[in-house]
């Protein structure tokens, strides 16, 4: 076989050939016209759009469409393409949400290292004060891209684990729409591609580009805007499909208040991402032509308004914390019952909680616009809605409390993993309302305070429970088991790092520490010895807690890749799980399901004897 | 040990530990949180809300981690033990009560939040309106009676309103020692009201360095260096100073 086989390979051919294509076509239209040509921003943005057409064009994504337009059949393919090895199907263009699932979670956890890796680099410069080895234009870009590509990871992480999980929990034979769902999965990586090409040219405004900033600098900004609208095209695209697989694709008996609870989750959090998306779209396309045709939306000199775009970006980017968040919660929920061998506490409390964070999510993004001078009865009413979000999150905490009183608990990998997360996400959200109170947040709006916060959210809501869920699916998608010591060896490695982390970030910023600064003043938090400042030691812990969190991530790879290899065999339900995913076979069959199932029991009644969840359809019940 | 779930001294023990970890754990926050000095008034009505917050945070953070602990410590399962847990679906009861007492604490949040938002933005009749320009990376100062600066002098034991514009790309102004903040936002003038409390030398003399005015809005390369320096001074050194510029910077005959 050639390199040629890999979907992968072809489609990053066809961005390049996508790419020379639309520099030349502008380069000939603006030779016509007698304009001045060459390589410069309009040519660069025809580019990086035909570009990303032209990868999806080479990795298959349209094949299928476009030869239904013409009337050919395309007959399913199950199983790798016939005559290559097995693997080359994880490289292209499959329609097993199993492989897609994989491709998406291996796409993310990549996309999050690269994204830690950036930010490993900037905090070491930022150790000690004094600009040591990172010029101001690296150091921006670095943090800018820190803040994408980490998004990009955590979008594409979610995906990896409703993509892989959901199906089988439904007992569905795969999505609703499989076609889409591989189109939703490679519409990815030429948004990849173009976010870290943006490095090329540098950029400096964030991953919040605020215009008239991001009007002003570089070309870098126009791959940025570009490669976060393709990756919108994927949460439309992927959230669709997830809400179309849960409402019309349950077994019989699964009625929605009988689904495992992380089918909520992936509920709520479609219903943002399908509804969400398209304002961040919206806001960064209009970046792009204001720059490229001169349209007048935001730059105040030519009648636009600066404020209309953070409204905009907001409008998504608030939702989009809860589109981060809302699937770990889920995974929390799901995981331990399954370790305290005892019912969820109050399900249907903690499956509306999800659609209440959802909802009231809507209406919180001002909070993030404080400062900004938007009028003074609208700060009130912002705050108002924000200290809302405290509630339906209170549930699921103490709901959480109740399923843990009174179980048999047990501590693997995953449990830890969980129990790590319910530890961060309460420092990121218990640090919450004193941003939500405005006269609270003023001083601490833009300072590392915030970072801490929102890294506390993050870290708690998605990366802890994203890692207790790899490890805890691991025996089912590979039939082995993962090194257990490795495992607790990342738990304690990172969770303490975390801690001391996010409390060393709140501890500089109430100091006085700002975000996104290069450099800052030594003696900022006062002097402890005449060369060393309060708030270096702050950095200094941040920095190692960051070198040490990125060892325990990469413990967890070699893990992975070596426990697939000399792993113990697990057996199909490791973890005596109730929920029907457990009920297979471990590895999972090409076909997931041999028979069609019915549910006839609740999800997550550990302890009530001679309860069962899944039996076997009644015949003609398909 | 207690065996049943719902024995009530697992109750009384976490209750207890309860108790004692948001004690501690307020003064550990309080410790691990310095605020810079408080050179405003809007500093002290601020801090007040912080501490308050703390306490919340500390009551809650408790409250989670002290049940999460005992469970862990006390309902793990036994080598030997391969039954399940004790079932129950949930509470119907405990559910409300969770759900309304923290409506209750939001309720009593925002209310403080909204008086203290009051006490930290009022206007007053004999305010001094001093225009700040933010820029690329810099900042200049201009005062009522037409005297520029470039550093913001400020009268103390006053109330000043600021009127703040960009001539480039958004900004913030923070002084991290007066607590509150504002962006300057391109094509729109934004204000900010406060009243200094310390001199800017005793300020100096008690901290070991100058009281310093930040961006606090990411503006782009140099944003981290865009500062300026802030002098408090008592009310008539702050006039002898207006009316010293006012003649230095006006063009004199000779000049023309």
């Amino acid at each position: 076989m050639s390199l040629m086989d890999l979907g992968l390979v072809r489609g990053l051919v066809g961005q390049v050939l996508g790419t020379v294509a639309g520099i030349l076509i502008v380069i000939a239209i603006r030779l016509a016209a007698g304009m001045e040509a060459g390589l410069n921003e309009p040519a660069w943005v025809a580019g990086a759009f035909l570009g990303a057409m032209g990868f999806l064009i080479g990795v298959g994504g349209f094949t299928d469409w476009s030869k239904w337009w013409v009337g050919q059949e395309t007959p399913f393919v199950h199983g790798p393409p016939p005559g290559k090895p097995a693997w080359v199907r994880y490289f292209g263009t499959d329609y097993n949400h199993k492989v897609i699932g994989i491709q998406y979670a291996v796409t993310g956890l990549l996309m999050i290292m690269i994204g830690g890796a950036f930010a490993v680099i900037f905090r070491t410069e930022l150790a000690r004060a004094g600009l040591q080895f990172l010029g101001e234009n690296t150091y921006n870009t670095l943090l800018s891209l820190h803040g994408w590509a980490a998004l990009f990871g955590i979008l594409i992480g979610i995906g990896g684990m409703s993509n892989y999980v959901v199906p089988l929990m439904l007992g569905a034979e795969d999505m609703a729409f499989p076609r889409l769902n591989a189109f939703a999965f490679w519409v990815n990586i030429p948004a990849i591609v173009l976010l870290l090409l943006s490095a090329y040219f540098g950029w400096d405004g964030g991953w919040t580009v605020y215009p008239p900033l991001s009007l002003i600098g570089s070309a870098g900004y126009q791959f940025v805007f570009l490669a976060v609208f393709f990756l919108g095209f994927s949460s439309i695209l992927g959230s669709l499909n997830l809400i179309a697989t849960i409402l019309l694709m349950r077994p019989p008996g699964m009625s929605l208040f009988r689904m495992p609870i992380f089918c909520w989750a992936v509920l709520a959090t479609s219903f943002i991402q399908l509804t969400a998306t398209q304002f961040i779209a919206q806001a960064f396309l209009m970046l792009s032509f204001e720059r490229l045709l001169g349209m007048p939306f935001f730059n105040p000199t030519n009648g636009g308004t600066p404020l209309l775009f953070q409204h905009l970006f907001w409008f998504y980017s608030h939702p989009a914390v809860y589109v981060f968040v809302l699937p770990g919660l889920g995974i929390i929920s799901e995981l331990l019952p399954v370790f305290a061998r005892k019912p969820l506490f109050g399900y249907r409390w903690i499956a509306l909680s999800s659609i209440g964070i959802a909802l009231i999510g809507f209406i919180v993004w001002g909070h993030h616009m404080f400062t900004t001078g938007y009028g003074e009865n609208l700060r009130i009413w912002f705050m108002l809605s924000t200290l809302l979000v405290a509630v339906p999150t209170g549930i699921k905490f103490f709901s959480w409390l109740g399923t843990l009183w009174g179980g048999k608990l047990e501590f693997p990998t995953p449990m830890l993993f969980v129990l790590g997360a319910i530890s961060v996400f309460l420092i990121g959200g218990l640090s919450g309302p004193i941003l939500a109170t405005v006269a609270s947040d003023l001083p601490l709006h833009d300072s590392y305070f915030v970072v801490g916060h929102f890294h506390g959210t993050i870290f708690g809501g998605f990366v802890f429970p994203f890692f207790a869920a790899i490890y805890y699916w691991y025996p089912k998608i590979t039939g082995r088991m993962y090194n257990e010591t490795l495992g607790k060896i990342h738990f304690w490695l990172m969770t303490p790092a975390f801690w001391a982390m996010s409390i060393a970030q709140m501890t500089v910023g109430t100091m006085g520490m700002r975000r996104r600064i290069a450099d800052y003043e030594q003696a900022l938090g006062g002097m402890i010895t005449p060369t060393l400042g309060a708030v270096e030691v702050g950095h200094i812990i941040i920095t190692i807690a960051g070198f040490v969190i990125a060892f325990g991530v990469l413990l967890m790879i070699y893990n992975l890749f070596n426990s697939a290899e000399v792993g113990e065999l697990a057996g199909d339900n490791p973890w005596r799980s109730r929920s029907p995913e457990w009920q297979i076979p471990s590895p999972v069959p090409e076909q997931s399901f041999a028979r069609p199932i019915a549910v006839v029991g609740e999800p997550y009644d550990y302890g009530l004897p001679g309860s069962y969840v899944t039996a076997a359809a009644p015949a003609g019940d398909d | 040990m207690p065996k049943s779930a719902f024995d009530q001294r697992h109750f009384i023990i976490v209750g207890v530990l309860i108790a004692i970890s948001t004690v501690v754990l307020y003064w550990l926050l309080s410790t691990v949180l310095p605020l810079p000095a408080q050179a405003s008034i809007e500093a002290e009505t601020i801090d007040t809300l912080i501490s308050w917050h703390l306490w919340l945070i500390a009551f809650l953070f408790a409250l989670v981690v002290v049940f999460m602990l005992y469970a862990v410590f006390v309902f793990r399962r036994r080598p030997d033990d391969h039954s399940d847990g004790e079932h129950f679906e949930g509470n119907t009861t405990l559910e409300i009560a969770w759900t309304a007492i923290p409506l209750v604490l939001v309720v009593i949040f925002a209310y403080y939040g909204i008086t203290s938002l009051n006490a930290v933005t009022f206007a007053s009749d004999d305010e001094v309106t001093i225009k700040a320009n933010g820029f690329q990376w810099g900042w200049s100062f201009e005062y009522p009676n037409g005297v520029q600066s470039a550093e913001l002098m400020l009268p103390v034991n006053r109330r000043v309103k600021m009127e703040l514009l960009t001539r480039d790309v958004n900004h913030g102004f923070w002084i991290p020692e007066f607590r509150v903040k504002q962006d300057l936002l391109a094509g729109q003038t934004n204000y900010l009201r406060f009243t200094p409390t310390m001199t800017s030398a005793e300020y100096e003399a008690d901290y070991g360095r100058e009281l310093k005015l930040v961006c606090s809005e990411l503006c782009g390369l140099s944003h981290w260096s865009m500062e300026a320096t802030v002098k408090v001074v008592p009310e008539a050194e702050f006039t002898a100073w207006l009316a010293e510029q006012l003649v230095a910077q006006t063009p004199s005959v000779a000049q023309k």
